[in-house]
């Protein structure tokens, strides 16, 4: 192995380095006009995308989405609870996002990010609007009680696209999801039924058919940004830095369009420029589901 | 309960003085300066640091050495029933507290005047000797971030049940309500820099228990090692050196 010839190659590559940090706009414009952005991606294209099921042991269902460096770590925990009024046939899902201080130079701790709280809510919203969990399928005993689902998501490293990355991470969670079996002793009460007691139990699991969740539409999503008349797909977190026109389309596997979010910015969208973007989520959907397929089965085998 | 049995094997099937099996990794979180994971057994922590860098709050700014901040906390799935409050209870602030004063006494801190280093561990699965292994990944955390230490500090935790001095106490024996001796361990100077103990030990048995967690602070510290020289290898071939 040669010596690279340092001093020419180290001053250039630091003038790159400086233009970089003090003329971002411009060094991301002179790559856009090449279709090409400085990690080497095209435009449209996204990063490159894992899932890891069952990450977390101790919890009923867990999953670990990674898109470039943007890591999520996604857990669900359960508790039985007493249904409300109005729905007694329904339990709950609660859905909780949160971006602690190791993930990002910007957080510090005591002070939460800004975008967490955002994304929190853009995630509540997604998930009951896909219609994805079927809330019936959480009753138990009806009126007396259901499961309160406990979705927890963590962000371990934030590198742009944080709801997209939040809400696969969601997903295969979801999917992932194994129900504990419960029975009902004798006060009426539910209990869980521990997998180890060997013998015949004395009581019945009430649910023992459903131990998974079906999951119909599920969503998925992609974040574009806008500037001038690029359209860059699944941003990272120095090109958001930049470039504030984000727009994130959420599609359902039958391509139907479950959500659009434009939260201002100061390029204004024409329709065909939302087309655009609603295209190149569609073929990133098609990825996805792909992928949390290939994770699903994998898990499956074992 | 019996927590050791006859044959002298504990609930998990370990023996004694067996530690649970344990696994790091650098470089977890690419924003971070340096970063680490740290499983002992099921505990699984994640360490990051950022730093040094500009003091936030410019009244705490010291001019003659560097601030130390650390932060504690267990993600909400991480224990057996789920937590309400993650952070900011009692037992994460005394952790934190722990934490940053034991690695506040390894950094060279006289090297980087008026600047900040920032310790933040998550705790992803609990169960049992999670501020050992949160001493331990921060340390992998300093040293990925290259800052200066004056020694690694390692963390094992001791117990004594059934008669029996016990290393590396998993969440059942620890909540067996027998003593838990959590040492923190600088292994080149051989001396230690945390000592916690909880619960009534004669003094005799305590000097055995406390040698015992001395030994697993030492058979850490050779595995951090060994992971800090494969992780500079690694840099090296990249390089192309």
């Amino acid at each position: 192995m040669g010596l690279p010839d340092t001093s020419r190659d180290l001053s250039s590559e630091v003038e790159v380095d400086a233009f970089r940090r003090l003329f971002p706009l411009r060094f991301y414009e002179r790559h856009l006009s090449e279709s090409i952005r400085p990690d080497g991606r095209p435009l449209g294209r996204a990063r490159d995308t894992t899932i890891a099921l069952g990450a977390v042991a101790s919890a009923d269902g867990s999953g670990l989405a990674k898109i470039g460096s943007t890591t999520m770590l996604a857990a669900i925990k359960m508790e039985v609870m007493t249904p409300s009024m109005e729905s007694p046939d329904e339990g709950c899902l609660a859905i909780d996002f949160h971006m602690p201080p190791i993930c990002s130079p910007i957080v510090r701790p005591g002070r939460p990010a800004e975008a967490a709280p955002v994304v929190s809510k853009q995630l509540s919203d997604t998930i009951s609007s896909s219609g994805m969990v079927d809330l019936k399928e959480l009753s138990l005993v009806s009126g007396k009680a259901a499961w309160m689902v406990y979705l927890d998501i963590y962000c371990l490293d934030a590198d742009g696209a944080l709801f997209d990355a939040a809400l696969l991470s969601a997903v295969a969670a979801l999917s992932y999801l194994q129900i504990p079996a419960v029975s009902l002793n004798e006060d009426g009460r539910v209990v869980v039924v521990s997998e180890e007691d060997g013998g015949k139990p004395e009581k019945e699991p009430v649910n023992r058919e459903n131990r998974k969740l079906t999951l119909k539409s599920i969503p998925f999503s992609l974040t574009c940004i806008l500037h001038k008349n690029y359209i860059l797909a699944d941003p990272t977190a120095e090109e958001e830095s930049i470039m504030e026109t984000l727009v994130t389309v959420v599609l359902d596997s039958s391509s139907q369009l479950i959500s659009l979010y434009k939260p201002g910015g100061p390029v204004l969208a024409n329709t065909s420029a939302i087309q655009d973007s609603i295209a190149l989520t569609r073929q990133r959907v098609r990825e996805l589901q792909k992928i949390l397929d290939e994770a699903n089965s994998g898990m499956e085998v074992d | 309960m019996e927590y050791v049995s006859p044959e002298g094997l504990r609930l998990d099937g370990r023996r004694p003085m067996e530690m649970r099996q344990i696994r790091a990794e650098i470089g977890a979180v690419a924003k971070a300066d340096g970063s680490a994971v740290f499983e002992m057994g099921n505990t699984k922590v994640i360490a990051a640091v950022y730093g040094p860098r500009e003091v936030q709050n410019r009244s705490q700014q010291m001019n003659d050495k560097a601030l130390v901040r650390c932060e504690y906390s267990m993600a909400n799935f991480s224990t057996g029933d789920r937590m309400r409050k993650p952070k900011g209870d009692r037992r994460s602030t005394e952790i934190s507290l722990v934490i940053r004063q034991t690695m506040e006494a390894c950094i060279l801190t006289h090297l980087m005047p008026r600047s900040q280093i920032d310790i933040f561990v998550q705790v992803l699965q609990a169960d049992g000797g999670t501020r050992s292994a949160c001493i331990n990944a921060a340390t992998l955390a300093l040293a990925d971030a290259g800052i200066p230490l004056r020694d690694l500090v390692t963390s094992c935790s001791s117990g004594y049940l059934n008669s029996t001095p016990l290393l590396d106490l998993n969440y059942v024996e620890d909540s067996a309500g027998g003593p838990d001796v959590t040492v923190g361990f600088l292994p080149k100077l051989d001396k230690v820099t945390l000592l916690q103990m909880d619960s009534k030990l004669p003094i005799d048995i305590f000097e055995n228990v406390m040698q015992l967690a001395i030994e697993g602070c030492k058979a850490v510290a050779n595995y951090i090692r060994e992971i800090l020289l494969e992780n500079t290898k690694q840099l090296e071939y990249r390089r192309g050196l």
